[in-house]
């Protein structure tokens, strides 16, 4: 049986030795879609760099067994997603919502949900600008967010089966995405599309209207949930024509099934960041919270996967042991790094992430259980990043920052990208107690001696 | 303080006037405002955005209230930071992006009741009725203005168009600039993308040089004059605005496409100006789809408002020119 070792990052090379000490029942334990016959993905990360994930040979990633699992099992994902094409099952293509339409998707039996959008680490994985460029020939800007290497994967056909049934949300979310989401129609894929509102808060000048509270205190006018509440029985009518099938009870037991993740993932996340000692890395702790977005692709085994982790993180905790050094400078994170080697850096010149605010709020709120399901998914839609004021958006970092907890600050920009470019000035009055440093994502290998300097001084600043 | 500041064209010009205020669109767009607005956003945000927040910042004392819309991203975060920079109240419109009449006709419900409590008037039956007269009628007049524009040969310019419409935009009810003819043989294009700001009238006299833009579909332009109200009602107010050529931020698109065809054909127009500003993705993702779909030669002209360039974009204007009356 595999012990995991004294936690620390380690290198691809490193890995690849330490694998030789994983057992082949070890191996064959761990599989996707439960497959015996090709359903395995343990495997040392260097198998993925051989496939084209290049950058993974600059990665450090975390020493466990949980960790290898992790890697193997999302980096395994376009494998099985085709998989899932040769065996029968539906493929889903939830794009732009980040969050809520796999959740009806997961109600229908063989029907697999995922999100062509996360294609925007693809070239940052593989250090290739070969997605932009072709998102480029196809009409992109080039000053628009890296996202749009997710039309050049729709045009390619390599990285994703194509998708039975595409559902596209619009509205209050950013411009970038919801042109190329409209390219990817005029591709000739049929979209449905949906409508997100505004989440508009209440100021004492207002009318009294009904209003609500989403689970991250955000108010909002109740009715907003019933246009929600529209589209969501949109998509289930939708899913019930491609499935022949539908039943409530499904996806009640879909909303349970999330929120298990969603509930795991929280608490993996406060283990984690409220630990004296870093037990896992942020590199790794971004995957996990992106997970709450559709399971990459086999919800029921990235379920076991962070039952795995948070035993993990627990054992560590309770060891005082990690990944970090103890006086690692406690940090906050805002918007996500499209390139991951970023979270590396910041950690190698002593950072720590304590909080993250990565656009994805609504996947992270709990589901209610026990009230209509289209409504519950509706208010659970209305806790998300994008929709509503940057204000709320940065609300829990801020608290985090007046508790003590964050010592700074660094936001992620996108050149080009509509929200990073009007929030982040915006973000920085918000945490006016703090320091703040915002940096912007360089195209794939554009990381510079430049940008590792900026972070060297803002952390020894904060020292 | 008598304003009341919009930024969208799916804001009815109407209720807002009704309110005793008087409208005025946020259509500012020029270098300097644009530099003065990166105070409050990055250099990659709109630049029309960043004179917008720099007008209204500067000039807040004339302005009782601003409404603002979920239009475009950029510009919906612009009222976040209006909200924060100044006293102002602000109200924020949700305006759908797919077809979705409910949310709209709910949301300018909303808009009404909440000019009244703002303003402490009743927006009565008469007085909107009165107020789509008076707009009507500025429409009506503007579009026989319009029809010489797009006349063969084209009586009007739209250089001088612009000036015209810029004072609806300001909400002025009456011509305070005397149009004149200027007929002419010059290549008719047609002029599309994003918004023609107060400032961007040297631009349309730079274009107009060589061509004549006989139409277009730019905010700050002709786009409010497709609105025509038949019943007298706030409801007939929420059908003209919702059922107007939709903007290209509409999903799909389809019927943007459809409109833009039919009026490149129905004005005869024998290439295309497609005016983008920097960061603006709503149509700068559209500009391959518009030389697909519309089978005609377009010029790309991309602004930051600077002068930067200028002869540069003189050149290919004469370049584009020659073009056009090489293939006809």
């Amino acid at each position: 049986m595999y012990q995991d070792l004294t936690p620390e990052k380690i290198s691809l090379r490193e890995w690849s030795r330490q694998f030789r000490m994983v057992g082949d029942s070890e191996i064959r334990q761990f599989k996707y879609y439960n497959n015996d016959e090709w359903g395995i993905y343990l495997s040392p990360p260097a198998t993925f760099m051989v496939y084209g994930s290049r950058q993974l040979k600059k990665l450090k990633f975390d020493n466990s067994l949980a960790a290898l699992r992790l890697w193997g099992f999302t980096f395994n994902e376009s494998e099985r997603l085709f998989r899932a094409r040769q065996s029968g099952k539906r493929i889903i293509a939830a794009m732009g919502d980040l969050g809520t339409v796999p959740v009806i998707a997961l109600a229908f039996p063989d029907c697999i949900p995922f999100y062509p959008d996360c294609t925007w680490w693809t070239p940052f994985f593989n250090e290739s600008t070969v997605l932009l460029d072709k998102a480029s020939e196809l009409g992109t800007p080039e000053a628009s967010c890296f996202v749009r290497s997710t039309l050049a994967a729709f045009h390619k056909m390599a990285y994703f089966p194509k998708p039975d049934i595409l559902f596209a949300s619009t509205g209050a979310s950013c411009d970038d995405y919801s042109c190329i989401m409209q390219m990817v129609e005029d591709m000739g894929y049929e979209l449905n599309w949906l409508e997100i509102p505004f989440r508009r808060q209440r100021r004492s000048l207002h009318v009294p209207e009904e209003h609500t509270v989403a689970e991250s205190g955000f108010e909002y006018p109740k009715r907003f949930e019933t246009y929600l509440v529209d589209e969501y029985k949109r998509v289930w009518q939708k899913m019930e024509a491609l499935t022949g099938t539908g039943d409530l009870e499904d996806l009640n037991a879909s909303i349970e099934k999330n929120n298990r993740i969603r509930r795991l993932v929280n608490e993996i996340k406060d283990l984690t960041q409220t630990a004296a000692v870093a037990p896992f890395p942020a590199l790794e702790m971004m995957i996990i919270e992106f997970g709450n977005l559709y399971g990459y692709a086999d919800i029921d085994e990235w379920l076991d996967i962070l039952k795995m982790i948070k035993q993990t993180i627990a054992d560590r905790v309770e060891k005082g042991i990690g990944v970090l050094a103890s006086d690692a400078v406690p940090l906050a994170w805002v918007t996500p790094t499209a390139d991951p080697l970023l979270l590396n850096i910041v950690e190698d010149l002593g950072g720590r992430i304590v909080a993250t605010e990565y656009v994805i709020n609504q996947a992270l709120t709990t589901i209610e259980e026990g009230i209509e399901p289209f409504h519950a998914l509706a208010r659970s839609f209305m806790n998300a990043s994008l929709i509503g004021s940057t204000e709320e958006r940065v609300r829990q970092i801020a608290r985090g920052v007046d508790s003590g907890k964050i010592a700074g600050v660094i936001i992620t920009n996108m050149l080009g990208c509509s929200h990073c470019a009007m929030e982040t000035r915006l973000i920085e009055e918000k945490l006016k107690n703090v320091p703040v440093l915002a940096i912007d994502i360089p195209a794939p290998l554009g990381i510079t001696a430049q940008l590792r300097t900026r972070i060297t001084a803002f952390i020894e600043m904060l020292r | 303080m008598n304003l009341i500041g919009y930024a969208c064209s799916y804001i009815p010009v109407e209720i807002l006037s009704a309110t005793g205020l008087h409208p005025y669109r946020l259509l500012h767009g020029a270098f300097d405002l644009s530099k003065e607005g990166e105070r409050f956003v990055r250099v990659d945000a709109c630049p029309m955005v960043k004179s917008n927040l720099a007008h209204v910042i500067k000039n807040q004392a004339k302005f009782a209230a601003l409404i603002g819309s979920t239009g475009c991203d950029m510009s919906r975060r612009m009222f976040d930071i209006l909200a924060e920079h100044t006293k102002i109240p602000v109200y924020v419109v949700n305006i759908p992006r797919t077809d979705n009449p409910a949310i709209y006709n709910d949301e300018i419900d909303w808009l009404a009741k909440q000019l009244e409590h703002f303003t402490h008037k009743e927006l009565i039956a008469e007085m909107i009725t009165d107020e789509i007269s008076k707009w009507e009628a500025r429409r009506a007049r503007l579009r026989s203005i319009d029809i010489k524009r797009a006349a063969h040969p084209s009586l009007i310019s739209t250089t001088d168009f612009h000036k015209l419409m810029s004072g609806y935009h300001k909400g002025a009810l009456s011509d305070e600039i005397t149009q004149h003819q200027d007929p002419t043989d010059k290549p008719r294009v047609y002029l599309l993308g994003s918004a023609i700001t107060y400032e961007a009238n040297h631009i349309l006299q730079l274009i107009e040089e060589k061509l004549r833009i006989v139409g277009d579909f730019n905010c700050g332009l002709s786009r409010p004059l497709g609105i025509r109200i038949k019943e007298q009602s706030i409801d007939g107010v929420k059908k003209a605005y919702y059922d107007q050529a939709p903007c290209v931020y509409k999903r799909p698109h389809q019927r943007y496409y459809e409109f833009i065809k039919a009026e490149t054909v129905r004005l005869g127009c024998t290439g295309i100006i497609a005016w983008t500003l920097d960061y603006c993705d709503v149509h700068e993702f559209e500009l391959q789809k518009i030389e697909n779909v519309l089978n005609l030669p377009v010029l790309r002209i991309r602004s930051d408002f600077s002068f930067q360039g200028l002869s540069q974009l003189k050149t290919r204007i004469e370049a584009f020119t020659e073009m056009l009356c090489t293939r006809i």
